[in-house]
């Protein structure tokens, strides 16, 4: 039981993390649930059908992630704030029901017979994914991000090409969400369209929310409270989207500026400034 | 068979036009976008329900539009109000949503996640008239009449009264708004007041319609409203009007010609290649420049 309930947390800070990375260039992403079914489906077809490894199919399976991130991504990264709520939701719609009707994943009644992950490899992918954005985080790429994000004009003054680091990252979420499904695939043995629809992606960035989006722990903490909490005490698991709801409000409530201003040192730069 | 299911696509549509309304007289008014209004129009046929049950059928409409309103004002006191600056537009989208979680786990703890049928309706509604050889319920043209006179009416509200004026100056800039002396508070009030009785009041026809009051609407058909508000351009009425009409006589024509599995997609591949080609909206007759310049 207890593993269970860890690997399920194990895939929640994934997913946690891959709206993360998107929001450091200042992207909010709903399609977090989409890129996930699509490495699910890609990693369980190269096993299941092409009877590959499964380390080659979850990488490959992440990287066939990114790239439809980019594809989608590149007309879209330029538009801003609601614009680009609303073209990854209508991606999270358009992939489930594209799933739905492909007859070689088997469509509406679901596709099984991958099998092979366990609560070791979600761990050590959940390790490799935090190694790497800590480090990311300690080098020049996180400034790059930081300007993107901060302001844009300003940023490609400087001479970032803007559109192509909201790009990046979008595909880099995509990655690990695409990473996310494949594990989550491989452990259930066996998955339908609908367990990845538009609920899912909004409670992810919820997660996130939730946790915070200071550093790299925040978004960790969300999911693993979220996930963890509700499995050991009966009242929350029962009352789950109230309580859920009711901690954002409360957390957005009693920081205005939101939850989502990030930190960084020309922030409090300004605020040193602002009090002499 | 055409004609049947035409205008099946057009009760659809006018009702998927209502709560688009909703959608975009918040986004074109205060630039807000309101992610608990497709649960305000769940909640509208449970308001139904309940009105059905004590008051005589006609009241139902009323009460839900006063019960959805009073939800609108609460939305905007709990989750709008705080992120008025133009920065805090997502902080203000995520606390909707949280709170649109609220309120639908709220009403399947009450009422179940199954759908729960209306007592029944006054006869007149169930009976049917037939055009051209094809049966039609009163209920139909009922509810095509409720959706013109609410649209009429708002457009007269919107275009000739004293608060309407306020509300187009409030949507051309707040801070000019504010300094001829018009109080953006009360007018952001009666924006969620209006948007929110058009959502509920949608969502009782809906209820009407399929004799059932269903708290899993709000995720399919809201999020739909929202497509199509994208669809007909933020903020533009005409164009959520028009969009939602469109979008449910494109449905019909797809369930006639067979292509029902791909309802779905339709309206959110016609919103992303919307957004990359004319993200000002299809029915805007505005060039990108002036979309740049505003």
């Amino acid at each position: 039981m207890i593993a269970d309930h860890l690997f399920f947390a194990c895939i929640n800070v994934l997913l946690a993390w891959s709206v993360y990375v998107v929001l450091l260039s200042g992207s909010l992403s709903f399609a977090q649930g989409a890129f996930m079914a699509l490495g699910c489906y890609c990693a369980g077809v190269l096993t299941v059908k092409l009877g590959w490894p499964l380390l080659p199919s979850f990488l490959i399976a992440g990287l066939f992630s990114a790239t439809l991130a980019m594809l989608v991504g590149y007309p879209t990264v330029k538009l801003k704030g609601i614009y680009l709520i609303l073209v990854t939701l209508g991606v999270t719609v358009c992939v489930r029901v594209l799933l739905e009707n492909f007859k070689f994943i088997g469509g509406v009644g679901g596709f099984g017979g991958m099998q092979g992950a366990d609560l070791n490899s979600a761990l050590w992918t959940v390790a490799f994914v935090a190694l790497c954005l800590y480090v990311f985080s300690k080098g020049a790429l996180q400034r790059v991000c930081d300007a993107v994000r901060e302001d844009e004009l300003v940023a490609s003054a400087m001479g970032i090409d803007v559109a192509r680091v909201k790009l990046y990252s979008f595909a880099c979420g995509a990655f690990i969400a695409g990473l996310a499904g494949a594990l989550y695939g491989h452990y259930m043995k066996f998955v339908r369209p609908e367990n990845f629809d538009a609920s899912l992606s909004i409670y992810v960035v919820l997660y996130v929310v939730l946790g915070g989006v200071n550093n790299l722990w925040g978004p960790l903490l969300g999911a693993l409270v979220m996930t963890l909490l509700p499995e050991y005490i009966r009242v929350l698991a029962e009352w789950r989207p109230t309580v859920f709801g009711l901690a954002i409000l409360i957390i957005l409530l009693v920081r205005p500026q939101g939850i989502l201003q990030f930190r960084t040192n020309t922030h409090r730069l300004k605020e040193s400034l602002k009090n002499g | 068979m055409w004609l049947g299911q035409l205008l099946n696509g057009l009760v659809n549509g006018a009702m998927y036009s209502l709560v688009a309304l909703g959608f975009t007289l918040i986004i074109g008014v205060l630039d807000k976008l309101n992610f608990t209004h497709p649960e305000v129009f769940m909640l509208g046929g449970f308001v139904g329900l309940v009105s059905l049950h004590y008051f005589p059928a006609p009241w139902a409409l009323l009460v839900a539009f006063l019960v959805g309103g009073a939800m609108g004002l609460f939305t905007e006191w709990i989750a709008f109000r705080r992120f008025q600056s133009s920065e805090s537009k997502i902080t203000a989208a995520l606390s909707s949503m949280a709170l649109g979680l609220v309120v639908t786990d709220l009403v399947q703890k009450y009422w179940g996640s199954e759908p729960v049928s209306l007592p029944s309706l006054p006869v007149w509604m169930e009976q049917n008239i037939e055009i051209s050889g094809v049966q039609f319920k009163y209920l139909n043209f009922f509810i095509l009449l409720v959706t013109m006179v609410l649209m009429i009416a708002l457009h007269f509200f919107i275009n000739k009264t004293r608060i309407g004026r306020q509300i187009r100056a409030v949507a051309e800039s707040p801070l000019n708004a504010s300094l001829l002396g018009i109080d953006v508070k009360r007018v952001s009030q009666v924006v969620f007041f209006i948007s929110s009785g058009l959502a509920a009041e949608a969502g009782l026809l809906l209820s009407l319609r399929s004799a059932s009051a269903n708290s899993d609407i709000g995720l399919l058909f809201g999020l739909k409203a929202l497509a199509i508000m994208a669809i007909g351009g933020l903020g533009n009425m005409k164009g959520a009007m028009y969009g939602g009409l469109l979008i449910g006589v494109l449905e019909a024509s797809l369930f006639v010609l067979g292509l029902g599995r791909w309802v779905e997609i339709t309206v959110w591949v016609m919103v992303i290649l919307t957004m990359i080609t004319k993200p000002s909206g299809l029915f805007s007759a505005r060039s990108k420049l002036q979309e740049a310049r505003a």
